[in-house]
């Protein structure tokens, strides 16, 4: 009963609303300002076609991981970054070996091209294990024992200097490392890198010297160790 | 407008973080000075034709080296061409289009030896090896393991777990039906008449790339095994055997008692058996193990492959999974199933064929023309006689016996190559007339299974063509023809007649079937009445091409000329087109640059392809050509986020 009554109102709207429009005018588009709109900024467009950098080839970044460890076999390199000190800096190169961006061939998985998650995080695990077990063989000397020649060294091939480092000394062996890690002198780098890195590395030091629990790594040995991560782990490292 | 940009970037890169160090380090870097020549961008491109040409990123010392002022980039480029990077780089580029490593397992009735434990006379387990389908003259174990279930207490069978309860087996009875056997696995010098050089032991420096697993080197104690015990007609070691007729024709009633105890019958003569009793039959042939037990593995078991199971799954020996750096360079160290044991080296074939090619420079052509080809060890016990177990099945129906022309000729291994010689490669200049570069080789035909899928390789990964079909609604047909037939002829009119060139290349096999047997047209196979063909017809003749008067070839419908030009016509067409040169200059200049090549690059890759092409499609002119280009040089651009000054 109820619903009968609304539809007849319905109805009676409906027909008037048909009614208005017939005899309405013509809608009309207004038209746009005479004047120019007003420049509130200029944004430089670079409309210049861009290549990305391309990720290096997998076989790339294992050869040359390899070749900074020592020049060991993929297996060596595996042993000695596990190590025996429970630091769990390293699982399996078969556990990497895809995350890392191999192809399969046996499963037509190709090559991946570009970096994704996993494979940052992947490198990120990798570059730390590198870095520590670097600084352990090159700047640690076992007990009673020396440290090797520089010309042994793995990537810390410098001495560090009795009393804190200052800007020139560590731009110099910054210097060292970038030319590992990114195969050109530091002073060539884009913006502050070397400054930048310097920052790092004093941060590191004054948080490490208060760290509790203890690492095993000094506060300076943790500094250079954190400069390492960030040349290991550089987009530039990755990408060419 | 890219150079232009190129340059302001450049010196943007170059000044700005060079003022920005004068605040901290200025005068204080000795390494400045040294490089004071080189700008960024000399620096990158030789890291990146390091990264292309080395295989890895420069060291330190050839840092140093580049920042010396006689340093010459020609002249380094040029000594890095043909370097194991080098070939190891265009090895890439074409494994990446062709990815030729095996998930497959291959294994052949008559080289596969099973091996499982029977009760001693003093009650421990004795490992036996047997083949499954073995022939023999007892009808209690013809065609089963060696000693009946009777004997054992077992009823045995490969793959399948044993029936009954194990008992005693006497001495005289592994005296009477096994021997003991120092097979090649075991011994380096397994041909003599009293093999002494056992692995581990006497055989000094065993080859660091064949490691059998402990299981088949070692018994349950750890004590090493000196010789292995076999069924005494698998251990024949003659070349040729007799066929065998047993006089069995009639299968026996169901509740007949079956000698022995065993649980289905012993097999029945073929009547080929029959009507050639007595007659030679090849032992490393399908038909030698069905037909003949005088048939066995062979001096040293040479023709047979071990595992250490009852099983499929029985594992041989170790060797990695994965290896990107190469086999020196493992990644791991597995157990691995015994069939998967040849597929592994036919993957290392073509690595090795391809390695050969660019380290060489030879004519790029051979990657689908060559004759050639390296072989190891392994690989020389395969195409000697493994490969030989694959034929005759359908094939002995048409008279076709042992393979007449097989795609590699045995006569061409290298005689002094033995199976456990695995790091030794040796040159084969010829496998044979039917030999077309990779085409012809086990890995391409077994990961490309059938005439279509090989022909859609080629067509891809070296003409850089796809198949793409028109959008169109597909209607119902019956039509066998797909050069014709609506919505499948946009792709099949091209793929057809190119897969006939498969025709003569078994699918899922690699037994050539030669053209005096198998005709492409035949009348030999017909449809009957109902309209089927017999089994042995339809396994190489295609019913949907057939009547009442005569059969075709299976793949060949689509030219049966290609058919009869085999896979080596194909190779001769393909490399005379002009897209073979400029698929393989797109695909190597598209892997140096690190993307794809587009219209843009037109320029450039048409003047490279003129000179890889006049060149004599030699490689090292191309690369050079690439890695000396302003394209190349360019290719490390630099990210928009680089030159905006991100990051440290």
């Amino acid at each position: 009963m109820r619903g009968g009554v609304a539809g007849a109102a319905a109805g009676v709207l409906v027909a008037s609303a048909v009614l208005a429009g017939c005899g309405a005018p013509a809608e009309r588009v207004a038209p746009g300002p005479s004047a120019p709109m007003p420049v509130l900024a200029v944004v430089a467009e670079d409309t210049a076609p861009k290549q990305d950098l391309r990720l290096v080839p997998p076989e790339v970044y294992m050869r040359t991981y390899l070749r900074v460890f020592g020049g060991l076999a993929p297996l060596d390199v595996q042993k000695r970054a596990r190590g025996a000190d429970g630091a769990a800096l390293f699982d399996t190169w078969d556990d990497y070996v895809s995350a890392l961006g191999f192809p399969d061939y046996r499963t037509d998985v190709p090559r991946q091209t570009q970096t994704n998650a996993l494979m940052v995080a992947t490198f990120e695990r990798l570059g730390v294990a590198l870095c520590d077990r670097a600084l352990e063989h090159d700047l640690k000397a076992p007990k009673g024992g020396a440290l090797p020649p520089l010309d042994a060294r793995l990537v810390f091939a410098f001495d560090l200097p009795a009393d804190d480092v200052d800007g020139p000394g560590f731009a110099s062996r910054f210097d060292v490392l970038h030319r590992t890690f990114l195969g050109y002198p530091a002073d060539r780098a884009p913006t502050q890198r070397t400054a930048r890195f310097f920052e790092l590395y004093r941060d590191i030091v004054a948080g490490h010297a208060k760290a509790a629990p203890r690492s095993r790594f000094s506060p300076v040995e943790a500094g250079w160790a954190a400069v390492c991560y960030g040349l290991v782990r550089h987009p530039e490292f990755h990408l060419y | 407008m890219r150079p232009i940009l190129r340059a302001a970037l450049v010196a943007v890169v170059v000044v700005s973080p060079a003022a920005t160090l004068a605040l901290d380090v200025a005068g204080a870097d000795p390494v400045r000075v040294a490089g004071a020549a080189r700008t960024l961008d000399d620096y990158r491109h030789f890291r990146t034709a390091s990264i292309d040409l080395l295989g890895r990123m420069p060291t330190r010392d050839e840092v140093a080296a580049f920042e010396r002022p006689d340093f010459d980039m020609d002249r380094w480029i040029d000594a890095q061409l043909g370097g194991p990077a080098y070939v190891e780089r265009l090895t890439r580029i074409t494994m990446d289009a062709l990815r030729l490593e095996p998930n497959v397992n291959f294994t052949n009735a008559p080289s596969e030896l099973y091996r499982h434990d029977v009760l001693g006379p003093d009650g421990k387990p004795v490992a036996v090896f047997y083949r499954e389908n073995q022939r023999r003259e007892r009808p209690e174990t013809d065609g089963e393991f060696c000693l009946s279930p009777d004997e054992t207490g077992v009823v045995v069978r490969p793959r399948q777990a044993d029936v009954g309860t194990p008992k005693k087996v006497t001495q005289k009875l592994f005296d009477a039906h096994t021997v003991l056997v120092k097979p090649w696995w075991l011994y380096r010098d397994f041909r003599t008449k009293d093999p002494q050089q056992l692995y581990g032991a006497a055989w000094k420096e065993p080859d660091p790339q064949f490691r059998p697993v402990e299981s088949l080197l070692h018994d349950a104690d750890g004590k090493p095994i000196p010789a292995v015990r076999i069924c005494r007609e698998e251990a024949a070691t003659r070349d040729a055997g007799h066929v065998y007729a047993s006089g069995r024709t009639k299968a026996p009633p169901k509740d007949a008692k079956l000698p022995g105890g065993r649980v289905r019958p012993p097999p029945l003569d073929r009547p080929y058996a029959t009507q050639h009793q007595g007659e030679p039959v090849a032992c490393d042939t399908r038909l030698g193990l069905d037909l003949a037990p005088d048939c066995g593995c062979g001096a040293g078991l040479e023709r047979c492959v071990p595992s250490d199971a009852n099983n499929g799954g029985g594992a041989a020996f170790y060797y990695p999974n994965h290896m990107p750096l190469g086999p020196g360079l493992p990644l791991d160290d597995v157990r691995q199933q015994a069939q998967r044991w040849f597929p592994y080296w036919w993957s290392r074939e073509v690595v090795r064929y391809l390695g050969d090619l660019f380290e060489n420079d030879r004519d790029f052509r051979e990657v689908l023309t060559g004759k050639r080809t390296l072989v190891n060890g392994p690989l020389a016990q395969f195409y000697r006689t493994i490969q030989r177990g694959n034929c005759c099945g359908p094939e002995a129906t048409f008279g076709m016996l042992q393979e007449s022309e097989p795609l590699f000729d045995p006569r061409s291994v290298p005689a002094d190559l033995e199976p456990h010689d695995v790091s030794t490669w040796k040159a084969v200049e010829d496998r044979g007339p039917h030999a077309a570069g990779i085409l012809t080789m086990p890995m391409f035909l077994e990961k490309y299974a059938s005439a279509r899928a090989r022909a859609a390789a080629v067509y891809n990964d070296f003409l850089c063509k796809s198949f793409v079909a028109e959008a169109q609604q597909l209607t119902p047909s019956t039509e066998p023809n797909l050069m014709v037939r609506p919505g499948c002829k946009t792709c099949h009119a091209t793929l057809e007649p190119m897969a006939a060139y498969f025709a003569r290349v078994e699918p899922g096999n690699f037994v050539f079937l030669p053209q005096d047997r198998f005709p492409v047209h035949t009348g030999a196979c017909k449809l009957d009445k109902n309209g089927k063909m017999s089994g042995a017809c339809t396994a190489l003749y295609d019913p949907a091409f057939a009547d009442a008067k005569g059969a075709t070839l299976r793949s060949a419908y689509g030219s049966p000329e290609h058919a009869d030009a085999t896979p080596a016509g194909l190779a001769r067409e393909v490399t005379r087109m002009p897209e073979f040169a400029s698929c393989a200059v797109q695909r190597v200049t598209s892997s140096f640059l690190g993307r794809p090549t587009t219209e843009d690059d037109r320029a450039l890759l048409d003047g490279l392809t003129d000179a890889f092409v006049r060149s004599g499609f030699h490689m090292k002119v191309l690369v050079r050509g690439i890695v000396r280009s302003d394209a190349y040089r360019r290719s490390n651009n630099l990210a928009s986020s680089d030159w905006r000054g991100g990051g440290p």
